[in-house]
């Protein structure tokens, strides 16, 4: 193992270039540090939690901009982010715990990419964008379009999360909800996270947005969801035809923290809750 | 690689591999036992340390965070005027049982009153979430943490 610190990003870049081994970035550590021991013996570190560019929160062209190395207190602290988005501040105060808040990068939390993760559900209904460098390349992309499988993503060999762009106006005049269920209140791993938006005018759903983490191989949008949902009014929505649609939409496992069954019910609870409905 | 940091308040150099967890760091190399390993997966805060402030598990940071940084342990609270008045307060409450988690609950709960110090049982129960207690039941830890809350307010 070869440990580098780099004086910026340019400097990043040319290290990463002349590097043959496995490269990993080490920004808060709270991932890398527990799967030291699967890393193999020749890889690569690059800390990158020095660098300030990297941890701005910012507005640019009508987005937040939070910067891949900001950490979670960075985030939940942020006067800015309580101002413009306190939904998406609010519902990470369940992140962890301080000591790990005050560590674990939103970066970090994206690219190690658990199922599980608690801000994934978050940027795929605030139609997030991630912002992605390398050495001479900068591209900006759909955070839906991000992950490809389980622990795949749409990221380069020495590329960098820079930033994650979130619309200023993401949540206005939106009914929002975000419930993650875990084993305890403290330093709750997820078991299922439901998170979603939506607007409705005349009982008629006009707008809906709903995003479930924990239940499939990554976080994803639940589109056929949303498609059976929108310019329906609520009390057209049938319970069996809900229940048949997520049952193809997610593919929960059995693990040892819960069983398949128990998933799916809970997740088509909280929907449920999410749309106030009682059938 | 050589690394600087403030530690209890007096500067330090260490010349170590930078991916050393901060809890060896401390134990191993400048022999402060009071932050103490639990479960080294950052889920008991037995390992709890400030890092330029705030707490963290030193269990999984690592060395190269601290790095022109400030660190300040159970030991440097302990001396300090907020860490007397806690550690009294676990004594007056009899909070502490086999004692193993305390360093951490007392750095988590230094933070709580430098940072905000209101005495109200919800807040104090979000700042101490990362810290574990396998004997109290707790009840007894925010008991303490209130009085010296309360305390802190009068003097
Ligand atoms: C006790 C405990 C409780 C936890 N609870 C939760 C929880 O409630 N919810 C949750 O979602 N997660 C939880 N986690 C996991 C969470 O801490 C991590 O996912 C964290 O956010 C990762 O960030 P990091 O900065 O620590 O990443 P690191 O460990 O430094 O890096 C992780 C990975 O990301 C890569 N990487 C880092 N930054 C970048 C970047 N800018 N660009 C490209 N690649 C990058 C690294 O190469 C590495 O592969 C918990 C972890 C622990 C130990
Ligand atoms: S030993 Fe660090 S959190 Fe348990
Ligand atoms: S007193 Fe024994 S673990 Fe807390």
């Amino acid at each position: 193992m070869i440990f580098y610190r780099p004086n910026n990003l340019k400097n990043l870049f040319e290290l990463l270039e002349n590097s043959n081994a496995t490269n990993y970035f080490l920004a808060g550590g709270t991932d890398i540090n527990l799967q030291t021991k699967n890393i193999p013996k020749n890889v690569n570190i690059f800390y990158i939690s020095h660098l300030n560019v990297l941890r701005n929160i910012t507005e640019i062209n009508g987005h937040i901009s939070i910067g891949s190395t900001a950490t979670f207190s960075d985030i939940l602290h942020s006067d800015y982010l309580a101002k413009h988005l306190p939904f998406f501040q609010n519902s990470l105060k369940f992140f962890a715990s301080p000591i790990i808040q005050n560590l674990a990068t939103i970066g970090g939390n994206i690219v190690n990419g658990s199922p599980t993760n608690d801000v994934s559900p978050l940027l795929l209904i605030l139609d997030a964008k991630l912002e992605l460098i390398s050495k001479n390349n900068s591209r900006i992309i759909p955070f839906n379009s991000f992950y490809r499988g389980y622990k795949e993503f749409d990221l380069q060999k020495n590329e960098l999360v820079k930033a994650i762009l979130i619309p200023k106006n993401a949540e206005n005049n939106l009914e929002t909800f975000y419930q993650k269920v875990g084993a305890r209140n403290s330093l709750t791993i997820s078991k299922i996270t439901v998170a979603g938006l939506k607007f409705i005018e005349n009982n008629r759903i006009k707008k809906i947005k709903i995003a479930v983490g924990s239940v499939n191989e990554y976080p994803r949008r639940l589109v056929n969801l949303e498609n059976y949902l929108i310019t329906k009014r609520i009390n057209e929505i049938k319970k069996d035809e809900l229940t048949k649609i997520i049952a193809v939409e997610i593919t929960p496992i059995s693990d040892f923290r819960s069983d398949q069954n128990y998933r799916f019910v809970v997740c088509l609870n909280l929907i449920e809750k999410f749309l106030g409905i009682n059938f | 690689m050589k690394i600087k940091f403030i530690l209890n308040k007096n500067e330090v150099e260490i010349d170590a591999n930078p991916m050393t967890r901060l809890i060896d760091v401390l134990r191993e190399h400048f022999q402060l036992l009071g932050t103490k390993e639990g479960c080294g997966e950052g889920e008991c805060g037995a390992c709890t340390i400030l890092l330029n402030d705030k707490p963290v598990a030193s269990c999984i940071a690592n060395l190269i965070h601290a790095e022109n940084g400030v660190i300040l342990t159970a030991e440097g609270i302990a001396k300090t005027k907020i860490g007397t008045l806690l550690i009294d307060c676990f004594d007056e409450t009899n909070a502490v049982q086999c004692g193993f988690c305390f360093p951490g609950f007392l750095v988590s709960s230094y933070h709580y009153l430098k940072t905000d110090g209101e005495p109200n049982l919800e807040k104090i129960k979000i700042a101490l979430s990362g810290n574990i207690c396998r004997c109290t039941g707790y009840q007894k830890i925010f008991d303490s943490v209130l009085m010296a809350c309360e305390k802190l307010d009068l003097s």
